[in-house]
Parts: C-alpha cells; sequence; structure tokens
C-alpha cells in the first residue's frame, strides 16, 4: 500500500512515516507512567525501566549462552521439519494413495498438544538435543506441509495439462510447474513455522534444559524475579521477529519474483 | 622381589589411570537449582566428590514424578526427589528406584499467610480461601493436616494456580493463605517487604505431619552396577550437605558460581531458612544420615492415607536401601 499512498504536506509524510515507532514509544511511556503512578509492585507487572535494568543486570555473555541455546534447537528442529515437509508433500501431491494415508496421521500430529507429549518424548529421547529438535519439528512441520500442499495444487491445470500433452516427465512436472507456484505458499508456511519453532524450542526447555531463553524465563520466575523474567520474554519475541524478518529478507533476495507485483 | 615391583607398577598404573578416568555420575534435581539444591553444587565447587574421585554433572528437573522418571530410565544415576513420591510410585508402578540417604528428615510444606490477615494457626483458615500450585506433592498432605487440626477439605476453598503467582496472590489478598514449600520462606519474606507487608508462616510438620521428604535416590541399577561408586558418592554427599548447613555463605556462592542465575545472597538465606528441615529433633534422636525403619513405616502410613493407597501395596522398608546409611 505504502505505494499507494500520498501525503499531501509534509507534516503528514513525516507522520505516516514515524506512526509505528511513535505508536510504540507511546504505548511504553504509558505502561510506565501507569506503573509509576499507579504504584505497581513489580510481582504484578514490572514497569519498563525495572525490565530494562533487569535485562542490564544479567551479563550479555549469559544472554548469549541462552540465546544461542535456544536458536540453535529452534534452526535445527525448523531446517528438519523442512527436510521432512516438502518431499512429504511432493510425494502427498504425486501420489494419492500417499495422500490418503498419510493426511489422517498429519492431522493427529497435529492435534495432540505438544506440551502435553514432550514429557514423554524426552523420556524416550532422553534430555539432549534430539529430543528438545524432535519437539520443534513436530511444533513447525504441519503448516509447511499444509502450505506446500496447498501450494502445488493451485497449480493451473492447464500447465499440468499442457505439461502432460508435451510429455514431461513427472519430476519435470514437479520442479518446473508446481513448486515455482507454490513458493509463496511455501515462504507464507516457513514464516509461520519459525515463529513456531521458537515456541517449540521454548516448551522443549520447559520440560528439560540447562539453559536457554525459555529455561531463563522459567528460572526467574521461580525465584520470583518478574523483571528479569519479562526481560527474557522481550528478548524471546525480539529473536521471533528478527527470525521472521530473515524469512521474507530470504524470499525477498533469492525469490524476488514470488511475491506480491508491486504497483 | 620382580613380582612385588610388577604389582606395584601395577597398582601405580591403576591408581593413576583412575585419577584420569574420575567416575561419571549424573546426579537429578527434582525442581530447578536454588538454595536448598546447594548441597550437590557445594560437593563439586568444594572438591569433595573430586577428592572421592567422582565426576558429577547436575540435571535439574521438573519436580518429584519428573525427576524418578529420569532416574528410573537411567538418564540419571542419583538424585534427590521426596521419599514419599518414590513410595507412591513404587506401590503403583514398582519403579527401579530406592532411597539411599536422607535429606529433609521433616516435611517442608507449610502455609503462608500476611501477619495483616489475623490468620496465625491452621484452625484459623475455616472458611478462607487457599491457593496452591496444581503439581505440589503437599496437595496430597492438605487433608490430613486438616484433619490433624479439626478441619476438612470442606471448610477451606482451594484455588490451584501455577507456582510464581502464590506469593502475589497472598501479597494481593486474592487468597487468604498459601500453600507452598518453607524452602520458599526467604522469597515470600522478600517479595511481601516489597510491599511493605510482613508474613506468616505456618509449617506442617509442627501441626502433626511428621515424615521424611526430600531424600538422596538412587536408581538400582546404578546401585547394582557401581556399587563401589554409589558408597564413595554417598560418603562425599554427606560431607557436603554437612558442610552447606555449616557454611550457607559459601555454600550460597558454590551454587551461584555454577548456576550464575542464582543469586548467591538469597540462595545462602533460604539455606538458612531451612536448616531445620535438615538438622531437628528427628536427627537428634536418630542421628544424622539415618533413616529409621519405624518412621519409614509412618512415612509410608501417611504417603498411603494422602494417596489414598492400601496400607499393604508396599513394604516401604523395600523403598529404602539402609546400607549406604551412616554408621
Amino acid at each position: 500500500m505504502s505505494q499507494t499512498y500520498q501525503p499531501k504536506s509534509w507534516v503528514g509524510l513525516q507522520a505516516y512515516r514515524f506512526a509505528p515507532v511513535l505508536f510504540f514509544i507511546g504505548l511504553i511511556a504509558l505502561w510506565e507512567l501507569i506503573c509509576q503512578v499507579g504504584k505497581v509492585p513489580n510481582y504484578i507487572l514490572p514497569s519498563p525501566s525495572a525490565i530494562i535494568k533487569a535485562f542490564f543486570d544479567v551479563e550479555f555473555s549469559r544472554w548469549m549462552g541462552h540465546l544461542w541455546a535456544t536458536l540453535r534447537v529452534a534452526l535445527m528442529g525448523f531446517a528438519l521439519s523442512i527436510l521432512i515437509a516438502l518431499p512429504l508433500s511432493i510425494g502427498m501431491i504425486r501420489s494419492e494413495l500417499m495422500n490418503r494415508t498419510l493426511y489422517p496421521v498429519l492431522i493427529v500430529i497435529q492435534s495432540t498438544p505438544v506440551v502435553a507429549v514432550a514429557p514423554l518424548i524426552i523420556v524416550l529421547l532422553g534430555t539432549d538435543d534430539p529430543s528438545r529438535v524432535l519437539i520443534t519439528c513436530l511444533i513447525t512441520f504441519f503448516p509447511l506441509v499444509v502450505s506446500a500442499t496447498t501450494g502445488m495444487l493451485e497449480t493451473p491445470p492447464e500447465m499440468i495439462e499442457l505439461s502432460q500433452s508435451l510429455r514431461a516427465p513427472r519430476y519435470r512436472e514437479t520442479w518446473q510447474i508446481r513448486i515455482p507456484y507454490a513458493i509463496p505458499h511455501i515462504f507464507s508456511g516457513l514464516r509461520v513455522s519459525i515463529t513456531l519453532a521458537i515456541i517449540g524450542a521454548v516448551v522443549a526447555e520447559f520440560v528439560a534444559a540447562e539453559e536457554g531463553l525459555g529455561y531463563f524465563i522459567q528460572f526467574s520466575t521461580s525465584f520470583f524475579k518478574i523483571p528479569q523474567a519479562f526481560a527474557g520474554l522481550i528478548f524471546l519475541a525480539v529473536t521471533s521477529l528478527l527470525l521472521f524478518k530473515s524469512v521474507q529478507w530470504i524470499q525477498a533476495w533469492w525469490f524476488p519474483w514470488s511475491l506480491p507485483k508491486k504497483k | 622381589m620382580k613380582a612385588a615391583l610388577k604389582l606395584s607398577l601395577l597398582a601405580g598404573l591403576i591408581s593413576s589411570s583412575s585419577v584420569m578416568a574420575a567416575d561419571k555420575v549424573t546426579f537429578q534435581l527434582d525442581w530447578l537449582p536454588g538454595g536448598d539444591k546447594a548441597p550437590v553444587y557445594v560437593g563439586i565447587q568444594e572438591g569433595f566428590f573430586a577428592e572421592a574421585d567422582l565426576d558429577v554433572s547436575i540435571a535439574s528437573g521438573r519436580g518429584s514424578t519428573d525427576a524418578l522418571t529420569k532416574m528410573a530410565t537411567g538418564q540419571s544415576d542419583v538424585g534427590s526427589s521426596d521419599i514419599g513420591a518414590l513410595m507412591a510410585a513404587k506401590a503403583q508402578d514398582g519403579v527401579p528406584v530406592v532411597a539411599i540417604y536422607p535429606y529433609f528428615t521433616q516435611a517442608p510444606h507449610a502455609f503462608f499467610a500476611l501477619k495483616s490477615s489475623g490468620i496465625d494457626s491452621i484452625e484459623d483458615l475455616k472458611g478462607k480461601k487457599v491457593a496452591t500450585s496444581p503439581f505440589t506433592s503437599s496437595n496430597a498432605f492438605l487433608p490430613l493436616v486438616l484433619k490433624e487440626n479439626g478441619l476438612s477439605e470442606d471448610d477451606i476453598s482451594l484455588v490451584k494456580t501455577d507456582p510464581g503467582a502464590l506469593g502475589p496472590m497472598m501479597i494481593t489478598g486474592n487468597a487468604d493463605a498459601i500453600i507452598a514449600w518453607v524452602t520458599n520462606t526467604a522469597l515470600f519474606t522478600t517479595q511481601a517487604a516489597e510491599a511493605g507487608k510482613e508474613i506468616v508462616e505456618m509449617p506442617w510438620s509442627s501441626a502433626g505431619l511428621s515424615l521424611y521428604s526430600s531424600s538422596l535416590l538412587a536408581s538400582e541399577r546404578f546401585l547394582s552396577e557401581r556399587p563401589e561408586v554409589a558408597e564413595r558418592f554417598v560418603k562425599a554427599f554427606a560431607k557436603s550437605l554437612e558442610f552447606t548447613y555449616a557454611h550457607p555463605d559459601k555454600a550460597g556462592e558454590a551454587i551461584h558460581a555454577m548456576v550464575p542465575e542464582v543469586d548467591a545472597k538469597i540462595a545462602a538465606a533460604q539455606i538458612k531458612s531451612i536448616t531445620n528441615l535438615v538438622y531437628n529433633d528427628v536427627t537428634k534422636a536418630d542421628g544424622f544420615g539415618v533413616f529409621t525403619p519405624e518412621r519409614i513405616q509412618q512415612t509410608w502410613e501417611y504417603v498411603a492415607a494422602a494417596n489414598e493407597l492400601s496400607e499393604d501395596a508396599l513394604d516401604p522398608q523395600t523403598a529404602v536401601d539402609f546400607t549406604y546409611l551412616a554408621e
């Protein structure tokens, strides 16, 4: 929309440009004000200044340690679910039998709350990376399968008919027609999945971990250090946001043609 | 002569190789690190485990049953958990874990209330709103302690909430009293002080509930495969335990050194506030580091009643391996 909006005056232009930032700053200021004026104790709702202080009270190297622990699991789980989801959706598109067999199983897996299964996975696979990666993968792969399958199904039938009439082999139909059509869908799936990957890693850390942002938050609440828990939460949200953005950047960089046309 | 030389060489080789490869032991906590979990950290930091040629690593847990599961499945060798939870699990599933050394010889459960609420004994809770966390072992003992004090569960209105919310609920008056472990006393006191308030602690151990609680447990497999390692571990652990409660400030620093998120001062305050769970009338009468068969039986009777199990569901003496106790 940004290309169509033409503010009349300089003030309008500046307001348009900075509105999101100003609104955000305003919200934080309001939050701080409510906490200060209402004398809200830290253990109910910590003020932004208390959260900032708590953030800097923790050594930077500790933050990096926790961040890396969470990020590593989230990215490994995410990569694993891409490796599983894409071939699976190609298979399900190409074979009706596979589709009929697997789809119900996938739905069952997706409908099972991972939070409830996580402790069982830890018992089965141990308290190390494999179980954490599996938990993350379970939470992230379903949106990917759905988006990739939907994308490939939305290929215009005349394109498929054309390729069949030209006797193109199946792999060319998949790689040169279906997948390119599915790219925008795959990327929306990836965007959903990457934020879920962080949630998955945190769920895993809640069950068994000695490090990571989720563990850090749980730890802080167990010591009733609520501002510190909030600092961890915000750090986690920022990380999640950056990962989400990274997926967009990758799409813009490698698949610019798959983005919506700019007017 | 030659043979003696060979032997001494061999002995030297064995002892030096054992120095190089200390026996690895994984210790399972039943919750996140904190002052009450300090002994094992002290053992590592003060070198008590190293002296016993042990290489101890620590895994945090998420509750008594979680810790039991991890010991039962061999992910950890030894650990700390509630002996009551162990007895209940043994009665129901026969988990291959046994208690080998006592830690808390009194139950850590307690009611907390604000001083301003006017509640200062369990009888005062009649008709009040009491908050607890959903998975704490205290809940099972609640009916028993109420009964000992002439109340029933219908006399209070019980709400369940996240452990982290308990303190704030009490301080804001959302709950008249809360149920938590006395290990949290230091934390609740700090929290209440922030709001300019004071708290009262009503431990269940002085309200008729007298039983063993948190104990050193071990997987049966570890004990049968490496009994000699277990023996050295228990000795070093007992040493760490005594050191922790004799030097709470040093112990606080030891845990802070390994888990920087734990504040050394808060940990030390926690240790000081729970000394009477470790050293009390029971240890005075029975000796330190001892499980008596009579008190094990008594503990089981409470546990069976709390979990609605029949008393002959378990011979409680089988939940303990008495070989590693202090003489």
